[in-house]
């Protein structure tokens, strides 16, 4: 791995910081940017549904968490907008270790369910408290540098993809939680605590996306219970991991690619029926279940293997 | 304050059976199939507008129109569920987790589509029952009990019964039955799961839709009904411990109470919180439901 | 020396009204082979669940090393040295061989650099290092059995409880197998093992003991306990295969 692993995060890096130089027009390095934040959400997404077969079906609402701290943090306490994204990454990985505790210890089902309900619960929190603005919403201090959040954005999700990587497939922690998900009793045996392991998992999933769902809201600088801590945050995710491919970094990162730029094209031409995307996802996402169980990545990296496989026969 | 809780309970009665209606198929398909449905409340929203256009059209009483929605639906499931066995006996590593997955985006799918159908406005099915309620005073305590509801109630107790009676006393509620219990024991002893999961699958997504006809008559149906109900299904499952169909009535009823009781003492809007904090005390405190049954 | 490494005090495990363990008592010593046996369904699978912590017994006391171990989980017992294979074989299907190991020895080993040395030694040993970088899922059962022992062995275990490692094996195999247990007892690890080959378990026990429907009913040498008439009992209308 190693040379080729670094000279690719070389190369993704230098394309990474000219391409302000190179794309002038705000709408495209808009549309760049949030693709890139999709890439960020789909990635941790996956790392728990991927790496340990637990479902997160509340991932909007770490989203939201975060968006929602940095916001208040940000309005009513005057801090200063990197402080109060960390913060809003900290009480995303709080609510992850207060959900998880109990639901992680049993099946992906019970999980699966309560996440989804908790989703639900913040967001009528954040309907009818007054320090989120109940169904109005919040408004942030305008910062109108397109530049800087490319930057911070694309910065954060690099970041990220580069730990996530480092602890998920270098690091011997990646070994533990992929044993716990091929065999958790077998993994008991070899003296692995699957609870505990999925919790950290858990929060190591829901602290950058609160950190995320931070940068979103300064960037945006407007956010509502309907829009951050929707449905569709979590649905976007699932479809772009689940589409790309379940269990790798790389296949949530195409998906989230693919998907988003679809919806760019999709909302910018076909405004008018916004409700064929939902149909357009569900569709996707159950069609990629029950014929490329193993995502687009994963099928696609098969048959890549496979033909490797079979010209190495060949040979001898 | 205190002459309304006469009238929190009864309410809280008959809301809670419309939940067991809401719940029961769904807790019958999970100990089956070992699936859960992110869909239940897509059925129920469907039924509901069925229902609706059905009684608009025909003008029938939306009563009288169950036994076609039932079938239709008990259709719709028997076409459905071989796509959830196929990816349930997939040889992909985790089966269950690409069965969650799959109900989940059938879920937004029917959304997406009944969105686009039938718009984002509410309706409610007119039924001549709803005009009509017994109204009860002792002393200084009201208790109105519309009739509709009353309706709601009985249709509950007759699911509820005619549950029982197919599960204990026909062959075919014993094939489910030792489905539920050992699926490949039960396979061996010449059980069809295939089809015995289909007619289950049927009979649930018949009984949900229904339901939403029924929901349809007491409350406002929309497009976007769907994931309440979902989350209140999910609610009685897990109280009742998952799959364990004695524990739905009780679990209905007690999360009827919750609602009734915010409704009238707090705010409806705290109701989805209180569902949350209960749901999350009994994972934490006894995840196989009140009565320890759970699967 | 002192304390036995396993003391088990009249452990019953009850499902229910059916007692599948009833009231067991024994001690394995430092050093020891010691043969689990007994028709099907006498209970000891169960009993190697309630020892390495799978199970709570219904009642009855388990210590190791002297210490009261009853109804610790089994990751705190594979730290202290209780290492288990299983009947069932429990691979990590998508993770290479060496990857299998590698979770077993970070326990003791927790840098990567020693856990894959340590791990390319129990395959060494274990006999599975030309098959290290294959996909465990491609194993054939022999192979399967033998990762299970490598990976129980990569714990450093002080007692190792091998539950049919022989079944499915040929003669060749079986062999292979009996010569790898005596290694291991060699290098100071205690091992207590249920198998239904009687040749593996006269040749390789210092003691046995013997379960029928969850009670202990026999212990002693390997050939006291073939003469014994209870055992014999026993195994009739089973076929005993010695």
């Amino acid at each position: 791995m190693g040379r080729k692993f670094y000279a690719s995060i070389s190369v993704v890096v230098l394309l990474f910081l000219v391409v302000p130089l190179v794309v002038h027009d705000t709408f495209y390095l808009r549309v760049i940017t949030e693709a890139i934040m999709w890439i960020g959400l789909a990635v941790t997404w996956d790392v728990l549904a991927g790496y340990t077969g637990y479902l997160n079906f509340g991932h909007g609402a770490f989203f939201g968490i975060g968006a929602y701290t940095t916001a208040i943090l940000m309005v009513h306490k005057g801090w200063p907008f990197f402080a109060a994204s960390i913060a809003g990454g900290a009480m995303a990985g709080l609510g992850a270790l207060i959900a998880g505790i109990p639901t992680l210890r049993l099946r992906g089902a019970y999980f699966a369910i309560a996440t989804w309900a908790l989703a639900r619960a913040i967001q009528q929190l954040a309907l009818i408290l007054d320090i989120t603005g109940g169904p109005d919403g919040m408004r942030l201090p305008p910062f109108l540098q397109p530049g800087f959040f490319f930057y911070v954005m694309g910065g954060t999700v690099l970041i990220i993809f580069i730990v996530f990587w480092y602890l998920f497939e270098v690091h011997p922690f990646g070994l533990k939680v992929k044993a716990i998900r091929e065999n958790e009793d077998g993994a008991m045996a070899m003296g692995l605590n699957p609870a505990r392991i999925k919790i950290k998992v858990f929060i190591i999933s829901a602290v950058p996306t609160g950190i995320i769902g931070g940068i979103y809201a300064y960037w945006i600088t407007y956010i509502d219970p309907s829009s951050t801590l929707g449905d569709l945050v979590t649905d976007q995710a699932v479809v772009m991991a689940v589409f790309g491919g379940l269990g790798t970094l790389i296949g949530p990162a195409i998906g989230a690619l693919i998907i988003s730029t679809f919806k760019t094209y999709f909302w910018a031409y076909l405004s008018d029926y916004q409700v064929l995307y939902l149909i357009i996802l569900g569709g996707l996402i159950a069609l990629s279940v029950v014929f490329m169980p193993d995502g687009l990545w994963g099928t696609v990296y098969g048959k890549i293997q496979n033909a490797r496989l079979a010209g190495s026969k060949e040979k001898r | 304050m205190l002459q309304l809780l006469p009238q929190a309970i009864v309410d809280g009665i008959l809301i809670g059976g419309i939940y067991i209606t809401v719940a029961i198929g769904f807790s019958l398909a999970y100990g089956v199939m070992h699936v859960i449905d992110f869909a239940v409340g897509e059925w129920i929203m469907l039924g509901a507008f069925m229902g609706f256009y059905l009684n608009r059209w025909l003008g029938l009483e939306p009563i009288l129109l169950f036994p076609v929605i039932f079938l239709s639906f008990f259709v719709v499931g028997l076409w459905i569920q071989p796509l959830i066995h196929r990816v349930l006996s997939g040889r992909r590593g985790n089966p269950v987790l690409m069965g969650l997955v799959f109900t989940f985006g059938l879920a937004l799918m029917i959304r997406g589509i009944a969105l686009t159908v039938f718009g984002f406005y509410s309706h409610s099915i007119p039924s001549s029952l709803a005009q009509g309620s017994l109204f009860f005073q002792v002393g200084p305590i009201f208790v109105t009990i519309p009739l509709i509801r009353l309706t709601g109630l009985g249709y509950a107790v007759l699911v509820t019964m005619g549950l029982y009676y197919i599960l204990h006393r026909t062959d075919f509620g014993l094939a489910v039955r030792a489905l539920a219990q050992h699926k490949e024991a039960a396979g061996l002893m010449g059980v069809n799961a295939r089809r015995t999961g289909g007619h289950v699958y049927g009979l649930y997504t018949g009984i949900s839709a229904t339901t939403g006809a029924l929901i349809g008559c007491i409350f406002s149906i929309s497009a976007q009904m769907g994931p309440d109900y979902t989350i209140f299904a999910f609610f009685v499952v897990v109280l009742a411990g998952m799959g364990y169909l004695p524990g739905v009535p009780w679990a209905a009823f007690l999360l009827g109470f919750v609602q009734s009781f915010f409704l009238i003492y707090l705010s409806p809007s705290y109701t989805m919180l209180a569902v949350f904090a209960a749901l999350y005390l009994i994972l934490l405190i006894s995840p196989k439901g009140i009565f320890g049954k759970g699967v | 020396m002192g304390h036995p490494v396993l003391n088990v005090q009249s452990v019953t495990m009850a499902f229910g009204g059916l007692r599948a363990v009833d009231d067991v008592s024994f001690d394995v010593k430092p050093g020891e082979i010691v043969g689990l046996i007994g028709p099907n369904g006498a209970g000891k699978t169960t009993l190697f669940n309630v020892i390495s912590g799978y199970l709570k017994p219904t009642q009855g006391r388990i210590f190791f090393h002297g210490d009261d171990i009853t109804g610790k989980p089994p990751y705190d017992l594979a730290k202290i040295g209780i290492g288990r294979t299983f009947q069932i074989v429990k691979p990590f299907a998508g993770l290479s061989v060496l990857e299998n190991v590698m979770v077993a020895v970070l326990l003791k080993h927790p840098s990567k650099k020693n856990a894959e040395a340590n791990a390319h030694a129990v395959l060494e040993f274990t006999g599975l290092l030309d098959k290290a970088h294959m996909p465990a899922s491609s194993l054939t059962l022999p192979g399967r059995k033998r990762l299970e022992i490598a990976k129980a062995l990569a714990l450093e275990p002080s007692l190792l409880l091998l539950d049919e490692v022989m079944a499915g094996l040929n003669p060749t195999e079986v062999k292979e197998t009996t010569g790898l247990i005596q290694q291991v007892r060699d290098r100071g690890v205690t091992v207590l093992l249920i198998e239904h080959n009687m040749r593996v378990i006269m040749s390789l026990s210092h003691r046995v003991i013997v379960l029928n429907y969850g009670e202990k009913i026999a212990e002693g040498s390997p050939k006291e306990v073939a003469e014994n008439p209870l055992v014999i009992k026993a195994y009739l209308g089973e076929e005993m295969a010695v």
